[in-house]
């Protein structure tokens, strides 16, 4: 009977999750095919687990009523003793509990700290003594596909044909990633985004900086990509407070990094509330 | 406080929820090799020389998809049917990485290039080959704990059992109808999904804690020298935990911080052992085997990878 309760526990949670939409909040969407195909998968198995405990009572039963004798069948399984099955079936019923009851929570500042960020590296970056004591790889290596060229060659024109780069929730990775890798481009040039502030340690009061999480897979393996702000003026936003930005770029050296980073000179920029879907997924 | 056990939960969450297809398929696949497969149709099969059947267990995982923790079901069924350890060990270290989406992944992450999928597979391919050479001198029983056997062995009286029951003359399993195959198979695997679904947590569980409780953005700035950095990538892969198809894309968050070798070490380690899979195979295989194949795997991915950054 656990049994059952557990396999229909886990089809009702992915079903519950792709009714509601909150999928979105765990895994990216285009796995979500994965899950959807195992609702139906567990609602064959918690009726095939349920008609087996059925018919095995029918059955214990009636070799009752038989006074049957059964040498050597022991009806304990691996979990045989009370204390082990509550441990075992216990764990399976936990991530459906705490899943279906407890608030799903996003991801922000708090995980960022944990977590870390990193910056890809700039081409563009002269200064041979910038990256002392941090091994640096030659990046070009990965280029050196000329169908890489061709796609950031295509997203760069997509992205570099106006003086505006707004970025979205569409093109929030790809945009980045186009920004970091011909930042020369889009110098001077208009970049609009939001995300939520982050301030790290050694930013001053008007500098902090913009993130949002990317997923790639699922939750665990979402990263924050996000750009350094600089404000002309002293601002008092905490973490976690989202920003809509817009201003020009430039790059700064960064001192904890020990490398050149894009940072973008904000113009214009007022709070805003949390959008519905926080995250930004990444698209093959 | 709350706010990061709120969050612990969802990583947990989504790891769970990201896992739980591919342990299904596992499981299924378990099954049917369980019932379907016999003994001597594996003997026939593989090369009694231990080289050539740890070549043909490395051929097998790269035909294979499988992800790092579904694989450890699967491996399991192997074994119960007589695969020589070496080979289906060779299998299970190449299954989560040689196979169409990881590449695919891979190919991707890194910028469209081939390069990265190169290093990884081939790399792939040495460790599985070394670890079960290491494996077939050092091992030469199935290593698999008391109870899995126990298990196998209750599964066979219970099924003599019903046919007792059933005044049934045959003999073994391939004398059954199509319609009990496919039964003795669900159950199979729904008494699978059980045992590995619970490691399964646990392991999801740890993984998650150490997302948000371990500063793993210090470690890092530990990753000074090629060897400690490579040492440094393959204890992150360890602790994140994730799965092979995504690991990419982490790995090329890291470029800028670390070395080709290093994240090498990261793709390949990180596919063979983790938190998660760690505790999986415990529950399968004796510790001091466990321990022995971790150890090994992590002398070979390190020198490889330490080999491939010098010289390739």
């Amino acid at each position: 009977m656990i049994r059952f309760i557990i396999l229909f526990g886990f089809m009702y949670l992915l079903f519950h999750l792709h009714a509601t939409g909150d999928i979105s909040k765990y895994i990216n969407m285009r796995y979500a095919y994965l899950t959807f195909i195992m609702i139906f998968i567990f609602a064959f198995m918690s009726i095939y687990q349920l008609i087996k405990w059925n018919m095995q009572g029918k059955k214990d039963k009636k070799e009752e009523e038989h006074h049957h004798d059964h040498h050597g069948h022991d009806h304990s399984h691996d979990e045989n003793t009370i204390w082990k099955k509550f441990l075992v079936y216990g764990l399976l019923l936990l991530p459906l509990i705490t899943g279906i009851f407890l608030p799903i929570a996003t991801l922000n500042s708090n995980i960022v700290k944990a977590k870390g960020f990193h910056f890809a590296e700039i081409d563009n970056d002269k200064d041979p003594y910038a990256n002392h004591g941090i091994l640096r790889p030659n990046t070009r290596l990965y280029y050196s596909a000329d169908a890489y060229e061709k796609m950031s060659v295509s997203d760069r024109k997509k992205y570099d044909s106006g003086n505006i780069l707004a970025l979205n929730d569409g093109n929030y990775l790809r945009g980045l990633e186009t920004v970091y890798n011909f930042p020369g481009d889009f110098t001077n040039k208009t970049i609009s985004m939001r995300g939520f502030a982050y301030h790290g340690d050694a930013t001053s009061k008007n500098q902090l900086f913009l993130f949002r999480f990317g997923i790639i897979h699922c939750i665990a393996d979402a990263g924050v990509f996000g750009m350094m702000l600089k404000f002309p003026e002293n601002v008092n936003y905490k973490d976690d407070d989202w920003l809509q930005v817009q201003g020009t770029m430039s790059t700064v050296f960064y001192q904890p990094f020990q490398q050149t980073i894009p940072v973008l000179n904000v113009t214009k920029w007022h709070v805003i509330k949390a959008p519905k879907d926080p995250y930004v997924y990444r698209p093959y | 406080m709350v706010q990061s056990l709120l969050q612990l939960n969802s990583i947990f969450i989504s790891l769970v929820i990201e896992a739980v297809p591919f342990i299904v398929v596992g499981v299924f696949i378990s099954a049917i090799i369980q019932i379907f497969i016999t003994e001597e149709m594996i003997a026939k099969f593989i090369p009694k020389n231990r080289f050539f059947s740890i070549l043909l267990g490395t051929c097998m995982g790269s035909l294979f998809p499988a992800c790092e923790c579904g694989i450890v079901p699967i491996t399991e069924g192997l074994v119960r049917k007589k695969v020589p350890l070496h080979a289906a060990i060779a299998f299970m270290l190449t299954g989560p990485i040689i196979n169409p989406i990881v590449i695919f992944a891979t190919y991707v992450a890194f910028g469209n290039s081939w390069e990265m999928v190169i290093r990884r597979c081939s790399l792939a391919i040495v460790v599985a080959f070394i670890v079960g050479l290491v494996i077939s001198y050092l091992f030469n029983d199935d290593q698999l704990r008391e109870f899995i056997n126990k298990k196998a062995q209750k599964a066979q009286s219970q099924v003599n059992k019903k046919k007792h029951h059933h005044h049934h003359d045959h003999e073994h399993l391939h004398s059954m109808t199509t319609m009990e195959k496919v039964k003795e198979m669900i159950n199979h695997a729904l008494d699978e999904f059980f045992s590995v679904g619970k490691f399964l947590v646990i392991g999801a569980f740890i993984a998650a804690s150490m997302q948000v409780f371990v500063k793993t953005s210090t470690l890092s700035f530990l990753g000074h020298t090629v060897a400690t950095s490579i040492l440094v990538m393959m204890l992150l892969a360890f602790l994140l935990s994730l799965c092979s198809e995504a690991d990419a894309f982490i790995a090329s968050s890291f470029r800028g911080t670390f070395a080709t070798g290093s994240l090498t070490a990261f793709l390949v380690f990180g596919a063979m052992v983790d938190i998660k899979n760690l505790i999986m195979m415990l529950s399968t295989f004796k510790k001091r085997f466990v321990f022995t194949l971790i150890a090994s795997i992590t002398v070979v991915v390190f020198v490889g990878s330490l080999f491939g950054s010098l010289f390739i």
